[in-house]
C-alpha cells in the first residue's frame, strides 16, 4: 500500500509536489519556530488532541446508546449525538479554515517568488488546494477516527438490512466532508468574490475583520444554537427558522436520508444541504478560477507604499516608557499580524461562546435576574480562557530577526520587562473581560452581590495573570516557539481537568459567600492576600531573571555535576 | 576607545574569529574591512553584546563591557548588516518604540524622531508600514534608531546597503562629522572607495585572523600599493577573479 501511494505521488508532476510540500508546511508559520523546533512532532500533538476527542465522543456514544433504551429517549440521544459529531467537524473545519485564511490565495510572496518561475497558475492553485484539503482532511480523519466508526455500527446493529451497517458508515463519512467541503468552499467563495470586487488594498483590510467576523460566527453558532434534535422540536413552525438557517441541521437531515432513517416530512431540510453544498462548491471554484486570473496581476501591479494612518499615537502611555513600548507593540501586534489576532480571536470566541451559551435565559429574560451560577462559572472562565490565551498568544512570535534591537536596547533591570509584560496581561485580557462581565451583571441584582462578584473576579484576573508570570521571562512575541516543548496534550487535559475540579466549587463557594458578608470578607482578603504574595514572588524571582528570545530544548541528558 | 584583546569566536568548535585585537578611538572613523565569511559581522555582534564571545575581552572606555552592560548599551549606537524590522509597525511607531525603550525624554525623542525622519526624507511615509518600505527606506530607519539618542560609539555594518547617490553622499559625511565630534566609529564596509574616503585607519580580517591594522596611509607605503582596493586584494582576496568569472561564464554556458 505504502509503495503504491508513494508510485502514485510519483507520477505527479515535479513542480506540484515541491510547491505542495512548500503549502502544506506554511500551516505552521516556520518563522516563528525555534530553529531545533520538531513540526512534524507539533502537528502530531494537535492531532493527537482530536483523536482523544473522537475516543470520548465514541465511549460517550456506546454507553448512551445502551442507557437509553426508551425508543423515545433512543431516538433522541442517537440524532443528539449525530448531529453533534457533525456540528463538532464542522466547528474544528471553521476553525482550520479561518487559522489558514488566505492560504488558498496567492499572496505577495508567492507571486514575486514563483512568478519569475516557469510555473503555470493552475499548478500554485492546486498545490495549494491540495495543502488545505491534506489538512483539512486529516483533521476530518482524526476527529472522527473512533466515534466515525463507533456511531455507524450502533446504527447498522439496529433491526435491517444486513448492510445496514455499511451504509451508516457510508452515509456519516460522505456527509462529515461534505459538511466540511461545504464550510471551506463558502468561506473561499466569500473571500474570493470580495478580493475580485473591491481593490487589494481594500481587501486586505476587510479581509481582517471577515476572519474575525467568521471566527466569532463559527463559533457562536455552535455554542448559541438552540438544540432540536427530537421528532417534537424539529416539527414544531417556532423553530423553522432556525433549522432552515443552521447548515449543521442540513447536513444532520442530509447523514439520516442517506442513512435511510429520516421522515419525509423533514427532507427539506437534507435538500437544503444538497443545494448549499452544490452553491459553495460552484461559487469556490468559479471565484478562485477568477481569483488566479485576475488577483495575480493585481498583487503585483499594487503599490509597495500604502500611507497609513497616525495610529494610537494619542492614547500612547500605559505606564513608563517600557511598559508604553512594551503595551503598544503588543496591541499593534494583535491586531496586525494575522496569525496572532487569528490565535487571540480562538480564545475571545471561545469567551464570548461560552458567555452566550450559559448566560442565554438570564440575557432573555424581562426582569433582573439574581446573581446564579451561571453568571459565576461563564466570568470566571471568561478570565481563564482570556488570562491563559493571551499568555499562549504572546509565546507566538513576530518577526524574530528583528529582535536585536530590544536586545541592544536592554537598558533596564529584568524585573522592569517583567513588570511591562505584567502590564499588557492585564490591559489586553484582565480589564476587557471584567468589562464585559460589568456589562452582563447588569441584568443581575442584588447590587451588593454583583459588586462583590466583581471584587473577586478583579482579583482572579490578577492572580491569574501572576500565575502566567511565573518562568515568562520574556517580552510578549519576541520569543522563538519551540513546539514540543510544551506538551499540547497534557496542557489541553490538565487545563479542562482544573477548569472542572477547580471552577464550579469556587463558584460554590462563591455563591455562598454572597449572602453572608463576614464570609465574602473572608473570600475577598484570601483573594488579595493571595494575589499579594503572587506578585512578591513574582518581583523577587525577576530580579534575578534573565530576558530570553531564544526557546531551548531541555537536556536530554542530565550530568550530575561531578567534575570540577 | 573600544579595545578588543584576544578576542575569538567559535561555532562548534570552527572558529569565526580568531584572536583578534585592534582598537578604535575617539575622533576616527576605523574601518572594518575582509571577504564574506571573514567574521566581520561576527566581531560587531559581538562587541554589540548580541552573541557571547568564546575568549578574549572587549572594553569600552577601558573597563570590560560586560562590567556594566547595561551602561555600555547606552552609550552604543548599532546598525546592523541586515535591515531587520519589525514590519508590522510603521517607521514612525518603529522608532518611538525604541526612544521608549532607550528610556529617551518623550518630548525630546519626538522633536530628535521627527527632524531625522525629515532629513532622511522619511516624513512623508512615516505612518506606512515598514513592509512596504524599500531596502533604502528600511536603512534609514536603522540609521536614525542607531542615532537617535546621541551615542558615543557608532557601530556600522554596512550602512550603505541600498541607500540612494544622495542619501550615500549624506551619510558618508555624517560619519565624518560624528567622528569629528569625537565619537568612535567602527565602520565596516565592503565598498573600499568609501572606506578610503571616510577612514582614517583600516583594520583587516580574513579567515576570522586580523591580517592588517594600521592608517591607510602607512598600508600605502608599507605594501607599495597606491589603493586600498589593491591593498585588500593582496591581503585577502585569494582568487584570481578574472579566471573566476570566466569560469562561471563558461559553467552557465555549458
Amino acid at each position: 500500500m505504502h509503495k503504491f501511494i508513494h508510485k502514485l505521488i510519483d507520477r505527479l508532476p515535479l513542480d506540484f509536489r515541491i510547491l505542495y510540500r512548500q503549502f502544506l508546511l506554511r500551516v505552521v508559520d516556520l518563522e516563528a519556530l525555534s530553529i531545533q523546533a520538531d513540526v512534524v512532532g507539533f502537528l502530531g500533538q494537535f492531532a493527537g488532541v482530536l483523536i482523544m476527542l473522537s475516543l470520548i465522543h465514541s465511549l460517550v456514544t456506546y454507553i448512551g446508546f445502551w442507557v437509553f433504551s426508551a425508543p423515545a429517549e433512543h431516538l433522541a440521544f442517537c440524532w443528539h449525538m449525530e448531529h453533534y459529531l457533525i456540528s463538532t467537524t464542522m466547528l474544528v473545519i471553521g476553525l482550520i479554515t479561518v487559522v489558514s485564511w488566505d492560504a488558498t490565495f496567492p499572496d505577495r510572496r508567492d507571486v514575486m517568488v514563483l512568478s519569475p518561475l516557469p510555473v503555470a497558475p493552475h499548478t500554485i492553485l492546486l498545490a495549494k488546494m491540495a495543502a488545505s484539503a491534506a489538512v483539512s482532511g486529516l483533521a476530518i480523519l482524526a476527529l472522527n477516527v473512533a466515534s466515525g466508526v463507533i456511531l455507524p455500527l450502533l446504527l447498522g446493529v439496529q433491526p435491517g438490512p444486513a448492510w445496514g451497517f455499511i451504509q451508516s458508515l457510508a452515509a456519516y463519512w460522505f456527509t462529515v466532508v461534505a459538511a466540511s467541503a461545504f464550510l471551506y468552499c463558502s468561506v473561499l467563495t466569500i473571500q474570493g468574490f470580495t478580493s475580485l470586487v473591491l481593490p487589494r488594498r481594500i481587501f486586505l483590510r476587510l479581509s481582517a475583520f471577515l476572519q474575525l467576523a467568521a471566527f466569532g460566527l463559527f463559533l457562536g453558532v455552535y455554542f448559541a444554537q438552540p438544540l432540536l434534535t427530537d421528532p417534537v422540536s424539529l416539527a414544531d413552525p417556532r423553530n423553522h427558522w432556525v433549522l432552515a438557517s443552521s447548515p449543521s441541521y442540513w447536513f444532520f437531515a442530509l447523514f439520516n436520508q442517506l442513512n435511510g432513517s429520516w421522515p419525509a416530512q423533514f427532507s427539506w431540510l437534507a435538500s437544503r444541504a444538497w443545494i448549499a453544498l452544490g452553491l459553495a462548491v460552484t461559487g469556490a471554484a468559479s471565484s478562485l478560477l477568477l481569483c488566479y486570473i485576475h488577483t495575480m496581476k493585481k498583487t503585483v501591479e499594487e503599490p509597495d507604499l500604502v500611507p497609513g494612518a497616525g495610529g494610537l499615537h494619542c492614547l500612547s502611555s500605559f505606564g513608563n516608557s517600557l511598559q508604553t513600548a512594551v503595551a503598544l507593540f503588543s496591541i499593534r501586534s494583535l491586531t496586525r499580524s494575522r496569525q496572532h489576532r487569528v490565535a487571540f480571536a480562538f480564545y475571545l470566541a471561545f469567551v464570548f461562546g461560552l458567555a452566550l451559551s450559559l448566560l442565554r435565559g438570564e440575557m432573555a429574560a424581562a426582569a433582573y435576574s439574581p446573581v446564579s451560577m451561571d453568571l459565576l462559572i461563564s466570568t470566571f472562565l471568561m478570565m481563564f480562557f482570556a488570562v491563559a490565551g493571551l499568555r499562549n498568544v504572546f509565546s507566538l512570535p513576530i518577526s524574530l530577526t528583528a529582535n536585536w534591537v530590544l536586545r541592544t536596547t536592554q537598558l533596564r533591570p529584568s524585573e522592569d520587562y517583567v513588570a511591562a509584560t505584567r502590564r499588557s496581561l492585564l490591559l489586553l485580557a484582565v480589564v476587557p473581560v471584567w468589562l464585559l462581565s460589568f456589562a452582563l451583571s447588569l441584568r443581575f441584582r442584588p447590587i451588593p452581590h454583583v459588586a462583590v462578584h466583581l471584587a473577586v473576579l478583579a482579583l482572579l484576573g490578577c492572580i491569574l495573570a501572576e500565575l502566567c508570570l511565573i518562568g515568562f521571562y520574556k517580552v510578549p512575541f519576541t520569543c522563538s516557539y519551540l513546539p514540543g516543548k510544551a506538551n499540547i496534550q497534557l496542557i489541553f487535559w490538565g487545563f479542562i481537568i482544573v477548569m472542572i475540579a477547580f471552577v464550579v466549587p469556587a463558584a460554590q463557594f462563591e455563591l455562598s459567600a454572597l449572602t453572608v458578608p463576614l464570609k465574602a470578607a473572608f473570600m475577598l482578603s484570601a483573594l488579595g492576600a493571595l494575589f499579594w504574595a503572587l506578585w512578591i514572588f513574582n518581583r523577587h524571582r525577576a530580579k534575578s531573571a534573565v530576558i530570553y528570545f531564544e526557546e531551548i530544548p531541555d537536556q536530554v541528558i542530565t550530568t550530575l555535576g561531578l567534575s570540577a | 576607545m573600544l579595545e578588543l584583546r584576544n578576542v575569538s569566536k567559535r561555532f562548534s568548535g570552527i572558529p569565526a574569529v580568531d584572536d583578534v585585537s585592534f582598537s578604535a578611538r575617539p575622533g576616527e572613523v576605523t574601518g572594518y574591512l575582509g571577504p564574506n565569511g571573514s567574521g566581520k559581522s561576527t566581531t560587531m555582534k559581538m562587541i554589540t553584546g548580541l552573541i557571547e564571545r568564546s575568549a578574549g575581552h572587549i572594553l569600552f572606555e577601558g573597563k570590560p563591557i560586560e562590567g556594566d552592560l547595561i551602561a555600555y548599551k547606552r552609550h552604543m549606537g548599532y546598525v546592523p548588516e541586515e535591515p531587520y524590522l519589525y514590519t508590522h509597525l510603521s517607521g514612525a511607531e518603529y522608532l518611538t518604540m525604541v526612544a521608549q525603550l532607550r528610556d529617551l525624554p518623550a518630548r525630546q525623542s519626538g522633536a530628535r524622531v521627527d527632524g531625522m525622519l525629515r532629513l532622511f526624507s522619511l516624513h512623508d511615509d512615516r505612518h506606512a508600514s515598514i513592509s512596504g518600505y524599500s531596502k533604502g527606506m528600511r536603512q534609514k530607519v536603522l540609521l536614525i534608531a542607531a542615532l537617535m539618542h546621541n551615542p558615543q560609539l557608532i557601530l556600522l555594518d554596512e550602512p550603505f546597503s541600498g541607500l540612494d547617490v544622495a542619501s550615500s553622499l549624506v551619510l558618508r559625511s555624517l560619519i565624518q562629522e560624528l567622528a569629528a565630534r569625537g565619537k568612535v566609529v567602527l565602520f565596516s564596509s565592503h565598498e573600499l572607495d568609501t572606506v578610503e574616503r571616510i577612514c582614517s585607519r583600516v583594520v583587516i580580517l580574513h579567515h576570522g585572523k586580523l591580517v592588517a591594522d594600521d592608517s591607510i596611509e602607512r598600508l600605502r607605503s608599507l605594501m607599495e600599493l597606491p589603493t586600498l582596493e589593491q591593498i585588500f586584494s593582496q591581503l585577502a582576496v585569494e582568487q584570481d577573479t578574472e579566471s573566476m568569472a570566466r569560469q562561471i561564464a563558461d559553467l552557465i554556458h555549458a
